[in-house]
């Protein structure tokens, strides 16, 4: 029933998306919208695509497994918008660029330096698409048990489609329609919801106790393989089979495994996870590895580590920055008409987010309170769709439900379709130069092979993914717009050498973490989040081999050029 | 936001919707993107465009130095002054109120001041008002193939 909610964000989003079909007759129509785009239109575009599955449904769910330090994730989000504004969109927006590896070129000139960004487009793209359409998958399964791949397969179809019809005009009216969604329908459950739990559970929620023991039979359906950590014997029934005793000691729980733990039953450990309610869980810092790594071994967390103000500048270094480099973002940029107001859509977007992002905090509390056995089935991203009917199981629970899901769907979409029109992009235009008709073909063949991707990846852990896709981009397209709008003597070369070195030390070690797995530590830490070290390392490799070369001719013009605003009368190239 | 921006009228080639359609389908790899190096800045527009960067970066520098401070000491204190998590404003505990709330208002107060020092610059730049250089208003040249289109 549930599930009908979708429909109405499916076909406005198709509505919409078929408007922009009449106006669309060129490359830079399809690509950005022919720049005709208003800063406050833009900045909800702008927010609209940005708000994905990790903030509608991730932030939240990160509380309730890893504490209230979670709340600097979208901290760094928003300030990745304050450097936006300070260092890259009037500039990059004078480019006259149509994606990002058109900047590459058009400031060096090299064709090749625009083929890797093209491929760094691409490493980015999968990292980030492959966990939305995953989480499109999850939440159907919750809200309407639907097999997983046809969540997948609606939202690959519906973004592709969007996109083929109306290209980049399309998105921006969608995208700025699902802002005001999203807003409304992340704003209005949660004050619903704060009235509706009573003053008992508000105040629970404010000073957590910690999850030690199960108040009611509750059972527990693990997503991944999980081990835990028995602390006392306990009595589970397990698939619906005869209760059994288990002993104290580490087990692991399989993926798929539905255990039904009694009343009064001690809470068994998870590691990588802090139990919710606990010291370490209230403290307002990241632990080490709440990230998605690993905190301590027996997820007791470690409220005094030294790890935890670490953990939380890694956090906010990789978001910020990272952000900063996103392409899908920056070439919402080039939508702007000039510079000037690619500047002020960068200002009002951080307003808008700022006001977004006061309400994960709300679902996340509650959560911990009401819902804490999500922590141990590691489904702690459904904690915001699973919230109203948790407190009301009557109808009104039920609509409530419905609203979110819609939002979280609409989240998903918005992003996807950013996104999509970035990888298009770097296919179609970087790449492989076709014309419209096929730029128009793109998306369908990229999003067919994005939900390949995804079907296999079900049970992956999805907050990784994007984090180490936020990594990523501050390791390579950051350092490039930073050195490129301010640094004259940057060369081809150092271009070329430094994204690449960001890229092997962001994605190359993260995919080793992965395959070797990690332990606790600093080590672990900086294994997990790397950007702490791969960003300066990216900055001083391009800095250090661009010393070593002379620029490309005219290159000085062609950065000088980028701050020269469009009130005179050199008119700022097309 | 008009996107001539006040400057005079230019001739453009006027093409029905239907040509371009047809154009755009067949002209082959879509235009590439400018070369920014391709037209030199000289002279005073030159000088210009390196005092407008100059005045920006300091800017720039200032206000990533604020954020920068506010986003590097407030985990700091919080770290620092466990206190703060027993120390309530309506109930709420203050170190909370300090990562959910607070980092959204102070960083949006920058983005506003950020945003009009940095229009300040433009716009002092182009009045020459704080230039003592009038060279700056008449003398623009761009060199090779980008002609000055819009210039009055």
């Amino acid at each position: 029933m549930t599930a009908l909610a979708v429909v109405p964000v499916v076909l406005a989003t198709l509505l919409i998306g078929a408007r922009g079909v009449a106006a669309m007759r060129t490359t830079s129509d399809f690509l950005v919208a022919s720049r005709r785009v208003s800063p406050a239109l833009n900045a909800a575009a702008v927010s609209g695509e940005y708000l994905s599955a990790a903030s509608f449904l991730g932030v939240a769910g990160l509380v309730v497994k890893g504490g209230v330090g979670a709340l600097w994730y979208p901290v760094g989000f928003t300030a990745g918008y304050l450097l936006m504004l300070t260092l890259v969109a009037a500039p990059m927006r004078r480019t006259g660029a149509l994606t990002v590896p058109d900047f590459a070129e058009a400031r060096l000139g090299s064709p090749l330096l625009r083929r890797l960004c093209a491929v760094i487009v691409l490493v980015i793209g999968c990292l980030y698409l492959v966990p939305q359409f995953t989480a499109a998958g999850q939440v159907l399964t919750l809200v309407a048990g639907a097999p997983y791949w046809v969540g997948v397969v609606v939202a690959g179809s519906v973004v592709s489609v969007t996109l083929a019809l109306g290209g980049m005009r399309a998105a921006t009216y969608v995208q700025a329609f699902q802002f005001l969604l999203k807003l409304l329908l992340f704003a209005v459950p949660a004050v619903w919801l704060l009235v509706a739990v009573g003053p008992q559970v508000r105040d629970r929620a404010l000073n957590p106790v910690e999850f030690t023991r199960f108040a009611d039979t509750t059972p527990v359906e693990f997503s991944l393989d999980t081990r835990i950590l028995l602390t006392e014997p306990v009595t589970v029934r397990i698939d619906g089979r005869e209760p059994t005793q288990l002993p104290a000691g580490p087990r692991t729980a399989e993926a798929g495994s539905r255990w039904e733990f009694p009343a009064g039953a001690a809470v068994p450990r998870v590691a990588g996870a802090v139990v919710p309610g606990s010291p370490g869980w209230q403290r307002p810092l990241l632990d080490a590895g709440s990230g998605g790594a690993g905190a301590g071994e027996d997820g007791s967390g470690d409220p005094a580590g030294g790890h935890a103000l670490l953990g939380t500048w890694s956090v906010l270094v990789a978001t910020a920055l990272g952000t900063m480099g996103l392409p899908h973002v920056l070439v919402r940029f080039h939508t702007s008409p000039d510079g000037r107001s690619a500047r002020r859509t960068a200002a009002i977007t951080v307003g808008f987010l700022g006001t977004f992002y006061l309400f994960p905090a709300v679902y996340g509390l509650l959560g911990a309170v009401l819902l804490p056995e999500l922590y141990l089935s590691g489904t702690t991203d459904t904690v915001v769709v699973a919230l109203p009917s948790r407190v009301d199981p009557g109808p009104l629970g039920d609509l409530f439900t419905a609203l979110l899901t819609a939002g979280a769907f609409a989240a998903f979409l918005a992003t996807s379709l950013g996104l999509l029109l970035a990888v298009s992009g770097a296919v179609a235009h970087d790449l492989v130069p076709t014309t419209l008709r096929g730029l128009r073909l793109t998306p369908l063949v990229a999003a067919a092979v994005i939900v390949l991707l995804a079907l296999p990846a079900a049970h992956l852990d999805v907050g990784a993914l994007v984090t180490s896709a936020f990594a990523v981009a501050a390791s390579t397209f950051c350092p490039l717009l930073v050195l490129g709008i301010w640094w004259r003597r940057l060369t081809t070369r150092g271009a070329l050498v430094g994204m690449t070195v960001g890229l092997v030390s962001s994605a190359g070690v993260m995919a080793a973490g992965l395959v070797a797995g990690l332990g606790p530590g600093v080590p672990a830490l900086l294994l997990a989040q790397p950007a702490l070290w791969s960003v300066p390392l990216a900055f001083t490799t391009m800095v250090a081999v661009s010393l070593r070369g002379a620029p490309p001719s005219g290159a000085a013009s062609a950065m000088l050029r980028l701050h020269l605003d469009e009130t005179r009368l050199l008119p700022a190239p097309r | 936001m008009s996107r001539d921006g006040g400057r005079a009228p230019r001739r453009v080639a006027v093409t029905s919707p239907q040509t371009r359609v047809a154009l755009a389908g067949r002209r082959g790899p879509p235009a590439r993107a400018p070369r920014l190096a391709a037209a030199r800045l000289v002279g005073a527009e030159r000088e210009r465009a390196e005092r407008i960067r100059r005045r920006q970066l300091g800017r720039a520098v200032t206000a990533l130095l604020a954020g920068a401070g506010f986003l590097v000491g407030l985990p700091l204190v919080l770290h620092l002054a466990p206190g703060l998590d027993a120390v309530r404003l309506l109930g709420v505990p203050v170190s909370w109120l300090a990562v959910a709330v607070l980092p959204y208002p102070v960083l949006s107060g920058l983005a506003w001041w950020q945003l009009r020092r940095a229009e300040a610059v433009e716009r002092g730049a182009a009045d020459g008002a704080h230039d003592g250089d009038g060279a700056s208003a008449a003398g623009a040249r761009v060199g090779v193939d980008d002609a000055p289109r819009g210039a009055p």
